[in-house]
């Protein structure tokens, strides 16, 4: 069978790369982008369709640095682990579907809440039974007994009941390793550091002990996985970076030692700050019991001030921030993700088209797919999104479904644009109005 | 939700009447008119369709969605029982989710779930539909097969007696089937399901007749207690009894039913229901040699021996006018799920019944075998009628033609489920035509 073509013409393109965007014409042949023009009328499509965008943006589908599918948009961590294996697994495959609607083509799991969760719904999105984006599934968090994770009570001590593993010792620790590597995952979660969710474990506190931490990322690097990590407080980043564990979430607390280890080793380091948590139970936390003053005392304010200036610091490093992170909560759903990308530019230092940047070019890195992912580039992967308007101009579309004109994974639409004249033939014109012909709705 | 008129249709109604020509206007998830129109003049929309959607039928068939009275979403389509149970729990509900969206994309708008294989599959699968989280027809939850030590069902071996094992519930006296019951029912389950008799891919005859007295009255008290019904696996012509005299109205497979239970089922025509299951036989005695199951070994088995007996019991069931509906153990390589509309041709070709007959046992009973009965015995669904809910199919062609086409994937044009449908009518290709052949058009 011929590889099918589809001309995306008339578009502003956002490559990616961080160069300034440009008028042109994208050809996606088979699942890989084949040619790039910087005008219109440059190529034919062979038979294939042509996507007429209007001006519309095209860029690469955003990835996401940091997911839970397993979190269920509860205010609690308990209701995490309440949830029965079967709705679980149905919800994980739902919400693996609400990030690729949303315009996320790819995401990194950074944790589960049962062993195969991860697992099970990455290979279901890679044999074609459930849409979904690119995924690396993750481990279940590995922690030690009261760290962020233990969920047990005194008289309830049964694993069952917490979202993470608990471990005490290297032996422990390799035994679970050696249990999720089995099962397939991409990753293992080390819970390095504790959590102001959880006040007896706090986000300044460190956990785990160099040994053990060890033995994970042996096991993870020698079976070539990598070893990503809860780590908010400085003594963990610190851990992190000395011990190999490559993707570190949130960092919120760094010192100067640590800003130094982590420069010293960005190319391979990728940091997911996870800012939403911090933000949302700050400024609308009320809801869901948190008022402002609780999560004052929860310490929340002292780590959001700490987390910024962390952020900026490694930013000017030119350290890799990335975002994505703990999405799956009342306070801040799932798919409601790219609000990141305004926290980045509001609080981070970063221009929109940085934040654009750490969406996609740092997101084809992040995915271990550097050189064929994150890009507007002839061969690179068709993930690619049709956007109403210029995000550059305003952030906030890319949280906006009706904007993302149109969701390309592998080149294939996840969401096709629609059409705006039901007789057009194949051409297709995203030409205002953009769906004038009811019957067009109606049908499809 | 959208209301839709159907207009240039011939209307199978459910009710045994011959099709007519008409309209059908849906509001909400109701079927608000049934209209019949003179063949030859094309109607126009009526002022009270004004905001409807309307789709011209061009002469196809509009006919109530089809009823399976049993069905295993959990069964994999693999070549045996046993690797039902060597899928683990995530990627087994996956599947089945998957498997409940086959049905309705093949015109089954309800399913009577027969056993599950894992103890809440079904459970969860139905509540997801009903909570519109995934596709999947109208459903009646069922409980794991409840079986005995050695029965259909026990897979466990002396070094592995693990009940997970199992895609059964081993139990062993009253107390344990009590127990069994109520987790269930716990559990969430429509109906109940207990192994009467064996099954010879299993190993065990199929004329095998293990529970007790004792235990099956538990399950039926239990399972009614919470106004559960109980479903049996039953060939022996004593389990089928045993079926009559505890009050378990759903009877799977039936073979080998002599006078004296056809009798008893005759008395008692109108609380039961019979889904043989003829697939099964048919395909596992004739078209399973790809997966080792040749013809001489299904022979030896037993399975072209009960075929036989089979068509026999089930012709005299006919005539006594007891009813016998499609469905039953599609989800085996040899006979996937979706494929089960073959029942209506098993049904004609093997047990003489007219296409009309055919297409009546997939509609007529699904009002009582789903509990959809209405309150003065107004079916809610299997019938084209005012008042009904909106489970309706769009086939291209006449099935009483020719009841083969409902097997046919691109032949089912349209399924409506509740009103809304999950496969809406594709446009015509409007660069070839100006006809309105299945075009939607505002009104």
């Amino acid at each position: 069978m011929a590889d099918s073509e589809v001309l995306f013409t008339n578009v502003k393109i956002i490559d990616g790369s961080g160069a300034a965007p440009y008028n042109g014409e994208v050809l996606v042949r088979g699942k890989r982008i084949s040619r790039v023009a910087r005008s219109a009328r440059s190529f034919a499509a062979n038979g294939g369709s042509v996507i007429d965008g209007a001006g519309a943006t095209l860029m690469p589908g955003m990835v996401e640095a940091h997911t839970h599918f397993a979190w269920n948009n509860a205010s609690g961590l308990a209701d995490i682990q309440k949830m029965p294996v079967e709705e679980h697994t149905l919800w994980t495959a739902r919400v693996a579907k609400v990030y690729l609607d949303q315009g996320w083509t790819s995401c990194v799991g950074a944790a589960t809440a049962k062993p195969r969760l991860d697992v099970v719904v990455r290979n279901a999105i890679n044999s074609g039974l459930i849409p979904g984006p690119r995924y690396l599934a993750a481990s279940q968090e590995i922690t030690v007994p009261g760290g962020l994770g233990d969920e047990t009570l005194p008289h309830l001590p049964f694993p069952e009941f917490s979202f993470a593993v608990n471990v005490s010792g290297p032996d422990d620790m390799r035994r679970a390793c050696r249990m999720f590597l089995q099962y397939g995952v991409d990753s293992i979660k080390l819970n390095l550091s504790g959590d102001n969710l959880v006040p007896h474990a706090n986000a300044k506190t460190t956990w785990m002990t160099d040994a053990e931490v060890k033995v994970a990322v042996e096991e993870a690097t020698t079976r070539g996985k990598r070893v990503a990590v809860h780590a908010r407080s400085a003594d963990s980043v610190k851990q992190a970076v000395r011990l190999g564990c490559e993707v570190i979430y949130h960092a919120s607390y760094t010192d100067n030692e640590a800003l130094d280890l982590l420069e010293a080793n960005k190319h391979k380091i990728f940091v997911a700050p996870g800012l939403s948590v911090i933000f949302k139970l700050l400024q609308e936390g009320t809801p869901y019991g948190i008022t402002p003053a609780k999560a004052r005392e929860m310490g929340y304010e002292d780590e959001l001030a700490a987390a910024v200036e962390s952020m900026k610091a490694m930013h000017k490093r030119g350290i890799r921030v990335l975002p994505g992170g703990d999405y799956g909560f009342a306070w801040a759903p799932h798919g409601t993700n790219a609000t990141d990308l305004q926290y980045f530019v509001r609080h981070c230092g970063m221009t929109p088209m940085d934040a654009l940047v750490s969406a996609t070019r740092y997101g084809g890195q992040i995915m271990l797919m550097g050189n064929e992912l994150g890009e507007v580039k002839e061969g690179y992967l068709a993930d690619l999104l049709l956007v109403d308007g210029d995000p550059l101009a305003d952030l906030s579309i890319l949280l906006d479904k009706t904007r993302l004109l149109a969701i390309m994974k592998d080149g294939v639409f996840h969401k096709e644009p629609e059409l705006s004249n039901n007789f057009a033939g194949s051409r297709r014109s995203l030409r205002p109005p953009y769906v004038p012909a009811a019957s067009a709705s109606a049908m499809n | 939700m959208a209301n839709t008129l159907f207009t240039n249709v011939r209307v199978f109604d459910g009710s045994g009447d011959q099709p007519f020509a008409g309209e059908v206007l849906v509001q909400g998830n109701r079927i608000a008119r049934v209209t019949r129109t003179s063949s030859s003049v094309r109607s126009l929309p009526a002022s009270s369709a004004s905001g409807a959607t309307v789709i011209d039928g061009a002469g196809a068939t509009l006919m109530p969605g089809m009823v399976e009275a049993h069905t295993h979403f959990s069964w994999n389509d693999q070549p045996s029982l046993d690797s039902i149970q060597r899928m683990p729990t995530e990627e087994h509900i996956l599947w089945c989710a998957h498997v409940a969206e086959r049905y309705l994309s093949m015109g089954w708008t309800s399913c009577v779930g027969a056993a599950t294989a894992k103890p809440r599959l079904d459970v969860v699968i139905r509540n997801a539909i009903n909570a519109g989280e995934i596709p999947g027809p109208r459903y009646i939850a069922a409980s794991q097969e409840i079986t005995v030590q050695g029965g259909l069902g026990d897979n466990t071996l002396p070094h592995l007696p693990q009940p997970e094992f199992n895609f059964g519930a081993v139990v062993s006296g009253p107390e344990e089937v009590r127990r069994c019951v109520r987790q269930f029912v716990k559990y969430g389950v429509d109906q109940i399901k207990i192994n009467l008799s064996g099954e010879y891919i299993a190993g065990l005859p199929a004329e095998y007749t293990p529970f007790s007295e004792e235990e099956i009255a538990m399950c039926v008290t239990e399972a009614k207690r919470f106004g559960k019904r109980v479903a049996a696996h039953a060939r022996s012509s004593e389990s089928v009894k045993q079926c009559i005299r505890h009050g378990i109205e759903v009877i799977y497979h039936a073979s080998f039913a002599d006078e004296e239970a056809l009798d008893m089922l005759e008395a008692n025509k109108h609380k039961h229901f019979v889904a043989p299951g003829l697939a099964w036989l048919i395909n596992t005695s004739h078209h399973a040699s790809e997966w080792g199951l040749t013809p001489e070994v299904t022979k030896k088995m037993g399975y072209h021996r009960e075929l036989e007996v089979a068509v026999e019991t089930l012709k005299k069931m006919l005539k006594r006018g007891i009813r016998i509906l499609p469905g039953g153990d599609y989800g085996f390589a040899w006979t996937p799920h979706g494929t089960n509309a073959k029942d209506l041709e098993y049904f004609t070709k093997y047990l003489g019944m007219s296409s009309m007959e055919a297409m009546l046992s997939a509609t007529a009973w699904g009002a009582p075998i789903m509990k959809l009965d209405g309150d003065a015995g107004a079916e809610q669904i299997g019938k084209v009628r005012d008042g009904a809910l909106a489970d309706l199919l769009l086939i291209d062609g006449d099935p009483l033609a020719d009841i083969r086409i409902l097997q046919d994937k691109q032949r089912i044009l349209a399924v409506m489920k509740n009103g809304e449908f999950y496969r809406a009518p594709a446009p015509r290709d409007m660069r070839s035509s100006a006809s309105t052949r299945w075009q939607a058009v505002a009104a």
